[in-house]
């Protein structure tokens, strides 16, 4: 199978590399089939929408920045990342977190209701 | 849109297991306890509207996409990981 994305171009998958949000992403609630695209080197991972190609979110592994996040059991939390002309005023949503489990394929998104996590972090400083 | 009238302590239950609970009331303001099985999404109804906008704003955001050298800015973490 093939889909046509903004990012890469043509890329070539199969059911396997399917990972399956059951309800979807908040305002994307009937996208549920995305391909999670690495990078080797890079900061950033990517949620291709296999339903819509042309909707990509980018992602970074919240662990990074942060090494006491909310857990969800046998799931890896990503924050979605809203990236910016100018590169310090890239950010990053800790309050709605997409929690995804590579063994089973599936993911989900949460909303942690506390003032703690910002919708907009600020994910570089100089 | 179903309306009705409750009293402090009093409760209110959606299907078997979500259950509300009139906790306080004073000047505008009504306090809730909630009680629910985990799967169930309980939040602040301007919280998924804020996030939706983001969401959204972060799906287009990829043209913003470079080549940039990361390396050297630094992440702004938000707890020292340990042994570092």
């Amino acid at each position: 199978m093939k889909i046509r994305t903004n990012q890469f171009g043509e890329i070539e998958y199969t059911a396997e590399h399917i990972i399956y949000f059951a309800n979807g992403i908040f305002g994307f609630e009937q996208q549920k089939k995305y391909l999670f695209i690495k990078i080797d080197g890079e900061l950033f991972y990517w949620l291709n929408s296999i339903d819509s190609p042309e909707i990509a979110f980018p992602l970074i592994g919240i662990r990074v920045i942060d090494d006491k996040y909310h857990e969800e059991k046998d799931c890896e939390p990503f924050g979605i990342v809203t990236m910016n002309q100018d590169i310090l005023k890239t950010t990053v949503n800790l309050k709605a977190p997409v929690y995804i489990n590579q063994t089973t394929r599936t993911g989900f998104q949460k909303i942690l209701d506390s003032e703690k996590y910002p919708i907009k972090y600020s994910l570089f400083k100089e | 849109m179903l309306i009705l009238t409750r009293k402090i302590d009093e409760e209110i239950k959606i299907g078997p297991d979500v259950t509300i609970k009139i906790l306080a009331v004073s000047e505008g303001q009504v306090k809730l306890g909630f009680s629910a099985p985990s799967d169930v999404e309980i939040f602040r109804g301007e919280i998924y509207e804020n996030i939706k906008q983001v969401t959204i704003e972060a799906s287009q955001s990829g043209k913003h996409k470079k080549a940039a050298d990361l390396s050297k800015l630094k992440l702004n973490k938000i707890r020292k990981i340990n042994n570092e």
